[in-house]
């Protein structure tokens, strides 16, 4: 099965994993084909992986129960990636390609909304502070993963918003 | 040996109550947890010998209601109670109301806790006392025309602070007049909100101040010693992330001129139990912060160079014993802790919420953990967002930072984002390896689009799809083979064999 593997600012690798036998595969990526050895360990995030000889004790999530969002952890380190098989990049899964996406910014937690820095049309870099989000007596900014161009500001302050509340929504910038 | 107590009541949740209790085993002495709603099924009241029940989820629902915490105290006999930090800890009504209903209190005499919870009072005493502080206003100030005539004498940038201040709330920095008055109200109209106190005061600003920080120890004799400094300056909104000791720019000498300092500090408040004085360090000067009456988060590494277990002489102290210990001991190499918090760095450290799953704790030579983390746990939005506490020792700094590094690549915290990522960073910058950094380093580097190191990301990718691959290959054999049991487990569960054990 091949595979587009997209990292947070939006480069993509693609890869072709063919299992060759109960948890050992060959992948294809850049030309380069490499034996692997994968083991979900406890189902619930720890995996042994051999890459050709290089041992990882590496964890990996999905991200709100969402397959195709995976975080992975090595040593230390953690990777976001958006992970698409050949079938959903013919059937257009994706909104577009590259870094652009449609994004709705939400709010992780219940709070008070203390600021909006952000209007309408207004471009915004990945991780620009978009609103201002006071729960726990702490005041946070809340940013956007993607960037790109405000579609809406769904929220104004004093308002009163709960966990998941849609805040800003934001759409990929257009000129590419 | 008799225990201090027979029973003490731990007035907390998370890792301080699991860290209380962990003391309270080893000397042999009961425990009572007390929990709210959301925290039943919490490590705390699993480790304690008793539990109650608060009711609510907020904290004024729960951990704040003294009352019902003393009332339970008594009604299961309790000897004494150990607030941790946090919560009533810096309560002196909550410490007056327990001596009262005739049990220890485990922590400092409630004058002294009131004097140093004022910032203005405490002030006071200490210009009294002979203790530098920075200079600044003795008196609150009630509107910006009298600060901007006290920030003229004393010169800018100058910072403006809430007399009942706290968590880095009503705190603003001025670096010329004509934005003083802005800067006033603002401030003091977040304090009026939060606090219930409008009055601020005006200081010296001091640029790059480091956060150094002295442990005292005293007892009801008025023996007070110290255990040296904490160097606090990786903080972020005056939240502490990266503690370590001893501080890279403390010698003996300043130590020990700092320790007494600290330790006239206590005294000149009548001041027994553990508590810490705060010092803004800048350029081999240091003044007075603040005192806080309570253990703090950071005690663990303090107890890790001396050999010390804080709690331990708290309660000790508590129950009227005499400190054995003396100014003659001596720190022993160096520690670092780094704290785990529910937040997410790249997104400005939003607090995160969720379940946990995925959970790997470091271990190993000279790694503590101090933790109330446990898989499928519930991180939720109604108290503090620290999580865990890693704590390591080694017998020099560069061996202590290495360790450090080891301890956070082998945790993984999967479920909820975390601010041990951002810490691993920070220890690897020039910044920190050199020791050369101050209370503004951390938002500054921040800022300063820091350097993305990405050692691992093409294994990362792959790995990715690997487990894309992975999920998609379980779940059509489960398709395939019935609801993904094993006929073993599938017969286990019809004839009634539970899996058996934990």
């Amino acid at each position: 099965m091949k595979y587009s593997i997209e990292n947070r600012a939006g480069q993509s690798l693609e890869g072709d994993v063919v299992e060759v036998e109960g948890g050992r595969y060959q992948v294809r990526v850049d030309g380069e084909t490499l034996e692997a050895d994968f083991a979900d360990v406890d189902r619930l995030g720890q995996c042994a992986v051999l890459l050709g000889d290089r041992s990882f004790g590496a964890s990996v999530e999905t991200e709100a129960g969402d397959e195709t969002h995976l975080v992975v952890r090595i040593a230390g380190f953690s990777y976001s990636f958006r992970v698409f098989d050949e079938r959903e990049l013919a059937a257009g899964v994706l909104d577009s390609p590259g870094p652009g996406r449609a994004e709705v910014v939400r709010a992780a937690m219940p709070g008070i909304i203390v600021g909006v820095k952000v209007a309408a049309g207004e471009r915004v870099e990945p991780g620009a502070p978009l609103v201002v989000l006071e729960a726990m007596k702490m005041q946070n900014e809340v940013g956007s993963v993607h960037g790109g161009v405000v579609a809406e500001v769904r929220v104004a302050v004093g308002q009163t918003v709960s966990a998941g509340a849609a805040l800003v929504r934001l759409e990929p910038p257009t000129d590419g | 040996m008799k225990p201090p107590f027979a029973k003490l009541l731990i007035a907390n949740r998370g890792e301080i109550a699991v860290r209380v209790l962990r003391t309270c085993r080893d000397l042999g002495i009961k425990t009572v947890a007390v929990y709210s709603e959301v925290d039943r099924n919490s490590l705390h009241v699993r480790y304690a010998d008793q539990a109650f029940a608060l009711g609510g989820k907020t904290p004024a629902e729960s951990y704040l209601r003294g009352d019902r915490i003393i009332e339970i105290a008594l009604q299961c006999g309790a000897e004494a109670v150990h607030p941790g930090f946090g919560f009533l800890a810096e309560n002196p009504g909550f410490a007056a109301a327990v001596a009262t209903a005739g049990m220890a209190f485990v922590g400092p005499p409630p004058k002294a806790m009131a004097v140093m919870g004022d910032k203005i009072q405490s002030r006071q005493e200490m210009v009294a006392a002979g203790v530098p502080v920075i200079p600044g206003m003795t008196e609150p100030c009630p509107d910006p025309a009298a600060a901007a005539g006290f920030a003229e004498q004393i010169g800018y940038p100058v910072m403006l602070k809430a007399s009942a201040g706290g968590g880095g709330k009503g705190i603003r920095v001025v670096r010329s007049a004509g934005k003083l008055e802005a800067a006033f109200r603002t401030a003091s109209a977040e304090a009026e909100g939060a606090f219930g106190d409008g009055r601020m005061y005006v200081e010296k600003f001091l640029e790059r101040p480091r956060h150094i920080e002295v442990q005292v120890l005293g007892d009801h004799r008025g023996r007070v010693i110290h255990l040296g400094e904490r160097e606090c300056s990786i903080q972020r909104r005056h939240q502490k992330l990266i503690e370590e000791t001893p501080s890279p720019v403390i010698d003996a000498a300043t130590r020990a001129a700092m320790g007494a300092t600290a330790v006239a500090a206590a005294e000149a408040v009548g001041y027994y139990s553990a508590g810490t004085v705060e010092f803004l360090w800048s350029e081999g000067e240091y003044y007075f912060l603040e005192m806080n009456t309570r253990i703090q988060v950071e005690h663990a590494i303090t107890e890790e160079v001396y050999g010390v277990d804080i709690v331990e002489w708290m309660i000790r102290i508590a129950a009227g014993q005499e400190l054995s210990l003396d100014q003659a001991v001596q720190p022993r190499g160096h520690s670092v802790e780094v704290r785990i918090n529910a937040e997410d760095p790249e997104l400005g450290f939003l607090p995160a919420v969720g379940k946990l799953r995925n959970l790997r704790m470091p271990s190993g030579p000279g790694v503590r953990i101090d933790s109330a983390l446990y898989r499928r746990m519930e991180v939720t939005p109604y108290y503090d967002s620290m999580l865990a506490k890693i704590i390591v020792h080694g017998s020099s700094r560069d061996q202590a930072i290495r360790r450090m590094q080891r301890a956070l690549a082998e945790l993984n915290v999967g479920g909820v984002k975390t601010s041990a990522s951002i810490a691993l960073e920070i220890l690897g910058t020039e910044e920190f390896q050199s020791g050369v950094y101050d209370t503004g380093f951390l938002e500054r580097w921040m800022a300063g689009g820091r350097p993305q190191r990405e050692p691992y990301a093409r294994e990362a990718a792959i790995i990715a799809a690997l487990h894309r691959h992975h999920l998609a290959r379980r779940r059509s054999i489960r398709r395939a083979g019935g609801g993904g049991l094993s006929p073993w487990v599938a017969q286990g569960r019809r004839t009634g064999w539970g899996g058996g054990g934990r």
